[in-house]
């Protein structure tokens, strides 16, 4: 663990990383202690530039706070991100054991399945489904852990396939271990290590898939997020820039935040590639 | 003068390493015409030295001091552009892994001749059938159009040598040459390499671990541990009259003295009759692909407490076929029959009983062990999963780890913390958790050192006579398979060609392919000190007429 923290920390970006999304929850924790009311009550008066004591990052059309938006906000895109990937790691992770660990016909089967899914645009299947099933929260994290299950499927798939004929799995056969034991005792806890970098960047692309729904106005109406925070100060935005400007800089924070944590537990997970670089 | 000269040669290792330098204080001299072998175990800095004199060393290896100078010039203090015009032309390399070494989208004469266009020679492409049949290559002018994944690993390994002898160098530094290759390749490589120093009067510095490869080859020997030279000195000195104690530890670990068993006459424990195994390689959707016959029609068949050895060349089908007797390979026809019931006709759970009933141990000590378990878990996880307590498998763990030489204390570690000779007995105790009554061993000592090599012989050999283990022992070295096997059968394209007890077919194989096996055993004709004490005894094998107290040797052939 301790060599682990150490291979990290030699990545600054991955440090640097870290921190913003640390803050980001931060942000999202304390964001009812911080800003005590609803973030779509009016709070002083429409198209406040930023600098006001009470409203550091203006406000919008309709007087609300964009500092609580963003803050509020955080709660959605961390939730959706977290949520959506751990739904997406379960169904990929199965699927993507059994293809591998299994071979042959069904391996076959579960292939094209997963390609199918691949074949349709993500972002265009997850509008189709959120616009089928009303936007809500529920239905927000099923249509992006639907459209990001493929790659984990393929990646754990890879990592059974070799895995499988390696020789201290031969031996787990040979002490008479069951299926289920070989998986999950043996197979899985070496898999993992691919499958937690791919984690972190799929929290950033749920993060960006939810931004895209809200701003086309598939968001869950009563929820307030950066997406729809953008797609309701597009109109305006010669006139009050910071309404579309802030939530903007969060997201993109936030993902490349994801992003640089995702490429430093690569090198950690992967020492031997980090120092070729 | 001589050829090559290194003097006080130390590199040093990166900060936080084992040890302070790679390699420390090494000198030595080569003469044209000379072949000069440094053989050492594993990381004792054997390879370094080679590729500090072609100045390849990795950049986080530093050289502290010392010199190397060729035909009089100091190669160190050459810049690079000096030092490729040196590198291939004045100096030719072969390196280990004759698979990898050739670039596999460039045909093989190509490859040659590119080496004769960087340095300038002219006439390039007409040179390269006549270099290709300088190393004995069939029909040199449709091998040079071939691609070379066609090749075989002793094919590539000649073009390899025809591409460092290219510009003719005068100094040749072979890296472990032949220890990828089958042992009649070996002998094969050995021999023209052998051959070509003494046509063109090279200076060869060859590096190996193995001292049989050194009885076969070398003129002097420098033995090294730990990046010193401890002994050096002409090749029969050292060989037969080992001074230092390390090289006399070494030479005593080689393989050497023929297994002094009385042949069981017990009840058999296994018996294959029959079984093959055939795979389809590369077959898609469409069909099509080839088969290849890994096992075919092999039978054996294996005594309370005897210890067979499956010998023969990798592809020979030695490992399928052990795999099918624990059923990590499905055999398509034939029995298995282990006391008296057929193995093969079982399905998942029938299997189960047998588990713990017959064991395995495997080659590879660095890929066998789950890196994620603590050792007692590994050690652990057989028998409870076959039913025993948790509490009363983890209790005998450390009884299991003083079994195979280990300190209980290893309990608690993790693989990654122990070297590859520790890792095998962990891999041993993994086996032994199960009170096996059969016990597959394969290739259990080939991923290890000489002297560690020994030791799990030894090791395996005492557990075998202490538990009364049967052993069914799969190598593709003779010498291992002598010393412990109290019976051989060879194999060849999946049959069985041979088989009998090991006197027997050590002294007077019937089978070609037994005999051409036995004739590539490199250094057979070196018999080490401690072997003409054991052949005094009436136990080596080099002499025609030995005794052995057998029963009727049965022998399998096929013609």
């Amino acid at each position: 663990m301790k060599l682990f923290l150490r291979a990290y920390a030699r990545n600054k970006g991955a440090i640097a990383g870290i921190i913003v999304v640390l803050l980001v929850c931060l942000i999202a924790a304390l964001a009812s202690w911080v800003f005590p009311y609803s973030p779509w009550d009016m709070q002083g008066a429409p198209f406040q530039p930023p600098g006001d004591p009470d409203l550091w990052l203006g406000s919008d059309s309709l007087g609300r706070d964009v500092a609580a938006g963003i803050a509020y906000g955080a709660r959605v895109s961390l939730l959706i991100g977290a949520v959506s990937t751990a739904a997406a790691l379960c169904l990929g992770v199965t699927l993507g054991a059994i293809a591998g660990y299994a071979s042959g016909a069904l391996d076959d089967a579960i292939m094209r399945f997963t390609e199918f899914f691949q074949t349709v645009p993500s972002f265009i299947l997850a509008i189709v489904l959120v616009a089928i099933f009303s936007p809500s929260l529920g239905s927000i994290v099923s249509a992006i852990a639907v459209v990001s299950w493929p790659p984990v499927t393929r990646v754990v798939r890879a990592e059974f396939l070799s895995l499988r004929s390696r020789e201290f799995v031969q031996a787990a056969e040979v002490l008479g271990h069951s299926h289920t034991t070989i998986i999950w005792r043996e197979i899985l806890p070496n898999a993992l290590a691919p499958v937690i970098v791919l984690a972190s960047l799929m929290v950033a692309n749920a993060i960006l898939l939810e931004s895209g729904l809200s701003f086309l106005g598939l968001g869950d109406p009563n929820l307030i997020s950066w997406g729809y925070m953008i797609g309701a100060g597009r109109s305006v935005i010669r006139l009050a820039w910071w309404m579309s400007v802030f939530p903007g800089l969060a997201i993109f924070l936030t993902v490349l935040a994801l992003n640089l944590v995702g490429e430093g537990l690569g090198d950690a997970l992967n020492p031997r590639l980090a120092r070729r670089r | 003068m001589s050829l090559l000269s290194v003097q006080d040669l130390t590199i040093a290792l990166p900060p936080g390493a084992d040890r302070p330098h790679a390699v420390a204080g090494v000198s030595f001299t080569l003469d044209p015409g000379e072949v000069l072998c440094i053989v050492g175990e594993s990381g004792s800095g054997k390879s370094l030295s080679a590729a500090a004199i072609m100045g390849l060393l990795p950049p986080v290896l530093r050289r502290e001091r010392g010199t190397i100078e060729f035909e009089g010039r100091d190669l160190l203090a050459l810049s690079q552009t000096e030092m490729r015009a040196f590198r291939g032309a004045r100096l030719g390399m072969i390196f280990q892994e004759p698979m990898t070494a050739l670039n596999p989208l460039m045909r093989v004469g190509d490859q040659i001749a590119e080496v004769l266009a960087v340095h300038n020679a002219g006439g390039a492409r007409d040179r390269v059938p006549e270099l290709l049949a300088a190393v004995n290559l069939p029909d040199p002018t449709r091998l040079a159009r071939a691609w070379p994944h066609l090749l075989s690993g002793g094919q590539r390994q000649r073009v390899m040598i025809a591409m460092a002898l290219a510009l003719e160098p005068t100094l040749l530094i072979a890296d472990e040459p032949t220890t990828a290759l089958d042992v009649t390749t070996q002998m094969q490589i050995l021999r023209l390499i052998k051959d070509i120093q003494q046509r063109r009067g090279m200076g060869v510095l060859f590096i190996t671990h193995d001292f049989g490869v050194v009885a076969e080859i070398a003129d002097r020997v420098a033995v090294m541990q730990e990046g010193r030279i401890v002994e050096a000195g002409g090749t029969t000195q050292v060989l037969d009259a080992p001074e230092h104690p390390y090289t006399r530890a070494l030479i005593a670990a080689v393989p050497h003295r023929m297994a002094a068993h009385i042949p069981a006459e017990g009840r058999p424990v296994l018996e294959v009759v029959g079984v093959r195994k055939t795979f389809r390689r590369g077959a898609g959707l469409f069909g099509g692909g080839t088969t290849v016959h890994a096992v075919a029609d092999a039978d054996f068949v294996l005594r309370k407490g005897e210890t067979l050895g499956l010998v023969g060349e990798s592809g020979s089908g030695k490992s399928t076929l052990a795999r099918c007797v624990v059923r990590l390979v499905q055999p398509d026809e034939g029995a298995i029959r282990f006391h008296d019931t057929n193995l093969a006709r079982l399905d998942r759970r029938g299997w189960k009983p047998f588990r713990k009933r017959i064991q395995m141990v495997f080659q590879d000590p660095f890929a066998s062990l789950n890196p994620r378990r603590r050792v007692s878990e590994i050690i652990a996880d057989g028998p409870i999963a076959a039913g025993t307590p948790r509490i009363e498998a983890l209790h005998r763990v450390g009884e299991l780890l003083s079994l195979v030489q280990l300190d209980p204390s290893a309990a608690d570690r993790f693989p990654h913390e122990f070297s590859g000779g520790q890792r095998q007995r962990i891999g041993i105790a993994r086996a032994l958790a199960m009170d096996p009554e059969l016990l597959i061993a394969d290739e259990p000592v080939s991923a290890l050192d000489v002297s560690v090599q020994a030791q799990v012989l030894d090791l395996l050999e005492e557990l075998r006579q202490r538990l009364g283990l049967t052993m069914l022992f799969i190598t593709h070295d003779l010498r291992v398979a002598a010393q412990i096997c109290s019976r051989i059968a060879v194999m060849q394209h999946g049959r069985i060609v041979e088989q009998g007890e090991t006197a027997q077919v050590f002294n007077t194989p019937r089978h070609p392919y037994t005999q051409s096996l036995l004739d590539s055993i490199p250094g057979r004709s070196w018999a080490s000190p401690v072997t003409s004490l054991s052949r005094a005894a009436g136990e080596g094998w080099g002499g025609g007429n030995v005794t052995t107290n057998t029963a009727q040797p049965h022998q399998v052939t096929n013609p």
